[in-house]
């Protein structure tokens, strides 16, 4: 016991005595750092120079809703690369594949559902990280063009998740995605083509399958990527943004490492395990296999932007969801008007006002979607509603109501007159 | 007496110009060089009539107010059309001669392949009994249910022996209380029907090979069937349960008269299905508590509440499976199979073959039963899942443990 206690002892003691240097020889051990690679190229210089970099003050754990987004980017794309190697993206094997992705392939369903659950919590971390950056005026000169980066950013998380919701091919996407499609088609001016464009056929078929994955797997990563690059080198180049109070501005400020990183450390370990407990306590059920020709009786919604547009489409119709929108790109586009240099909240009412209307408005929106368990009447196909044209009794047995010009056709007897008894007393 | 003006001319042109189109109406809308038969007089007072005729079918074949009602048709004055064997309302007898001057003539209806018993037919119905035998006019003759004027075939959605219009057409006197209630008949058959597994499969399914009024009683041989008959009647449709029922011991009865077949357990226009758990209940009304029939009956209900209980449980297994993400396409044909045991003691329950009834119930409940275990297994498996969670945690507090006494250290450092 004594022995196992000393063990545990020496490893906080030499965890206690480490330094950058210690940590450099890891890479130094494995021969990465030295030769002719750090010779032509000074790594050394530069990690050393990195890792010293001084953080001021008030960077706390706050500053990591960014960082957790960033790891939960990573996340998705490493399970997302995993599920790409399983997944057929066609009609008839698309379902097949996420099914075998979840019953046959080792870990398939950790992967799958770690990929479903860093899709939701990601939005939810990267609104939480917006509101911080909001709530501290971060987005005024010079840091404005990072706010509209990470504005675009946002919009290409939304469009990574609506672009991956139909992937599945089970009732629940399709028929989630066939009402919205149908509410942007809706919307003036961009709405027609644009719905046009993703669904590339009449109906919600393999054309939309094929252009949905194309969009998810090729085209929205290199955006990403770039955006992601454009985001971080702002960063860098401006600079963690100075505390609001000046007092605050004479802190010595503290080192990269390894305090901000082991605090950074902490976060990102905890948020891979949350991520992961939620993938295999909650993993998101598989529906029935999409059928153009049978809406489902329930939906299950598994995407926190999808609740929050249905609940916008379903109770305050699509216009709801248009405004809501409007208010998104009005607080995208504020630091354009609002370049006023104060930046504590009770200065700036205005963008406050804005900024709890989104929040409250998504929070409403999202608990209001997740009261949506059906397809909306307007998915019924083709044949109920020619059914729904056709005369129908009122009641079970009742005449059927009249079809064609009634006056060319003699009076329907009334029941009193009809009956037989003609002359009989 | 009522003579033509010329304005009234004017009018009879128009109204020809019009009927005489409307004599063929299948092609008289498109084509131009119709004849205008000007020559024929009946619709100057009667457009009314003409309205109703000329969307039947007997307008279509070249049949004419004369050819029912005689007349002379060139004639405008209504003393002149009205002669030579007119007939104004020919009445509720004279209307079944009228009809079966051509309906129970086949050199006629050979050409149309309409069948000519309908005459010979309603001579054996109750209908036919009152009206022709007795002299009943309140009994309905052949335009109480087709309409006098009106004849549309039976397919189409409008005519009043459309499927789904006969229960109403059957009802407009079956309902009337005060006229049901001199032939001492009840009222309430269509009230029972709209409820019945046959109404709602007419009404609701749109299933037209579902029995209306006519299916069981016959359209114009119109009579309720006896009670030997009741189990034919059903088994005509019915045919295997017809078939268990002819080879269980209730059968005998059935045929000599002792027991109403299989309105014994089932109403007649309610046909009210037994739920499994009052199957005991129901055969207790005739057997007493402690005979060997009851025991049978308690065994049988057993046998039935279980099996149903397992497919219910297996639905909800199947489905949990679907949910898992596990293929199905194998044991959803494994359950359908459990289905078509289960219909099969559905008949084999008729004939009280405990032996039979216990074999099927035993094959259902098997393929239920392996379903909940498919079903179970994957339960667990997915439950194991959270197994993995052990490992994770483990390391994640150390982790986050070790980073915490070096944050706390270097704090305590002043670093």
């Amino acid at each position: 016991m004594r022995r196992v206690l000393n063990w545990i002892r020496r490893i906080r003691d030499d965890l206690a005595a480490s330094t950058d240097a210690s940590l450099l020889a890891v890479p130094r051990f494995l021969g990465l750092l030295y030769g002719p690679i750090d010779h032509r190229l000074p790594i050394n210089e530069a990690l050393r120079k990195a890792l010293r970099y001084r953080l001021p003050a008030h960077v706390t754990w706050r500053h990591a809703l960014g960082g957790i987004v960033y790891l939960l980017f990573i996340l998705l794309v490493v399970t997302g690369v995993l599920l790409a190697v399983y997944y057929r993206p066609s009609t008839q094997e698309a379902y097949p594949s996420v099914q075998r992705i979840v019953t046959d392939v080792s870990f398939g369903w950790l992967v799958r559902d770690v990929h479903v659950w860093a899709a939701s919590l990601i939005v939810v971390a990267a609104l939480a990280h917006m509101a911080r950056v909001f709530a501290d005026g971060v987005y005024k000169p010079p840091r404005e063009t990072n706010w509209l980066v990470g504005v675009l950013l946002l919009f290409l998380l939304l469009a990574f998740g609506a672009t991956g919701y139909v992937l599945p091919w089970d009732q629940w996407a399709y028929w989630t995605i066939a009402e919205l499609l149908d509410a942007v088609a809706v919307l003036p001016v961009i709405g027609p083509p644009l719905a046009r464009v993703l669904t590339g056929d009449v109906i919600v078929s393999g054309a939309t399958l094929s252009r949905h994955f194309a969009l998810h797997v090729i085209v929205l990563p290199w955006l990403a990527f770039w955006l992601l690059a454009l985001h971080f080198a702002l960063l860098r180049k401006h600079g963690v943004t100075p505390p609001i109070t000046p007092s605050d501005r004479d802190k010595p400020g503290l080192p990269f490492f390894p305090h901000h990183l082991l605090r950074s450390f902490i976060v990102a370990v905890l948020a891979v395990a949350i991520t992961v407990s939620a993938a295999a306590v909650f993993p998101r059920p598989v529906g029935h296999a999409a059928n153009p020709y049978a809406v489902p009786d329930s939906l299950v919604s598994t995407w926190v932007p999808v609740e929050v547009s249905l609940g916008l489409v379903r109770y305050l119709t699509p216009w709801g969801l248009a405004a809501f929108t409007a208010l998104g790109v009005a607080l995208a586009l504020l630091p354009l008007f609002d370049r006023d240099p104060a930046r504590p909240l009770r200065q700036r009412p205005v963008a406050a006002a804005l900024g709890l209307a989104f929040l409250l408005g998504f929070a409403g929106a999202w608990v209001a979607g997740r009261t949506v368990r059906t397809p909306s009447t307007r998915m019924r196909p083709a044949s109920d509603v020619l059914e729904q044209r056709t005369p129908r009794r009122t009641e079970p047995g009742a005449p059927l109501p009249e079809v064609g010009p009634t006056p060319e056709r003699p009076a329907a007897p009334a029941p009193e007159a009809a009956r037989p008894p003609r002359g009989v007393p | 007496m009522r003579w033509c003006t010329p304005v009234g001319m004017a009018m009879v042109t128009c109204g020809l110009s019009s009927a005489s189109a409307a004599w063929r109406p299948a092609t008289a809308g498109q084509d131009p060089g119709v004849q205008v038969d000007t020559s024929y007089g009946c619709i100057v007072c009667h457009a009314d009539k003409r309205r109703a005729f000329v969307v039947g079918v007997h307008a279509e074949r070249g049949i004419r107010c004369h050819d029912c009602h005689g007349g002379t048709p060139t004639a405008y004055e209504t003393r002149a059309a009205h002669t030579r064997g007119f007939i104004g309302d020919p009445g509720k007898v004279r209307t079944v001669a009228i009809c079966s001057s051509c309906h129970a003539d086949p050199n006629r209806m050979r050409q149309y392949g309409v069948s000519t018993g309908q005459l010979a037919e309603l001579r054996t119905s109750r209908h036919g009994q009152l009206l022709l035998q007795r002299g009943d006019t309140a009994a309905p003759t052949c335009t109480d249910c087709h309409d006098a004027h009106t004849i549309l075939p039976p397919v189409d959605a409008r005519s009043s022996v459309n499927p789904v219009n006969i229960p109403g057409t059957c009802g407009r006197c079956h309902e009337d209380q005060r006229l049901m209630a001199r032939y001492g008949l009840p009222t309430n058959q269509l009230a029972e029907f709209r409820r019945s597994a046959h109404g709602v499969a007419l009404f609701e399914n749109r299933d037209f090979a579902a029995p209306t009024c006519v299916g069981c009683h016959g359209s114009h041989g119109a009579l309720p069937p006896r009670v030997t008959e009741i189990a034919n009647v059903c088994g005509h449709c019915h045919a295997l349960v017809g078939r268990a029922f002819a080879a269980g011991p209730h059968a005998a009865s059935a045929r000599a008269g002792r027991l109403p077949g299989c309105l014994a357990c089932h109403s007649n226009h309610g046909t009210e299905r037994v739920p499994p758990e009052q199957l005991a209940a129901l055969c207790a009304r005739c057997h007493e508590q402690n005979s060997p029939a009851a025991a049978l009956a308690q065994q049988v209900q057993q046998e039935i509440v279980r099996v149903t209980e397992e497919l219910r449980v297996a639905e909800v297994a199947l489905e949990e499976l679907v949910r898992s993400g596990e293929p199905v396409v194998d044991t959803r044909f494994r359950y359908q199979t459990a289905l078509t045991y289960f219909r099969q003691v559905a008949q084999v329950q008729h004939n009280l073959d405990l032996e039979q009834l216990s074999d099927l119930t035993r094959r259902a409940g098997s393929i239920a039963r392996d379903i909940r275990a498919v079903a179970e297994a994957r339960r667990e498996r997915r439950w194991e899942h959270r197994l993995f969670l052990i490992p994770v945690w483990f390391f994640t507090l150390a982790a986050v443990t070790i980073a915490g006494f070096k944050l706390a250290d270097l704090r305590r450092r002043g670093e």
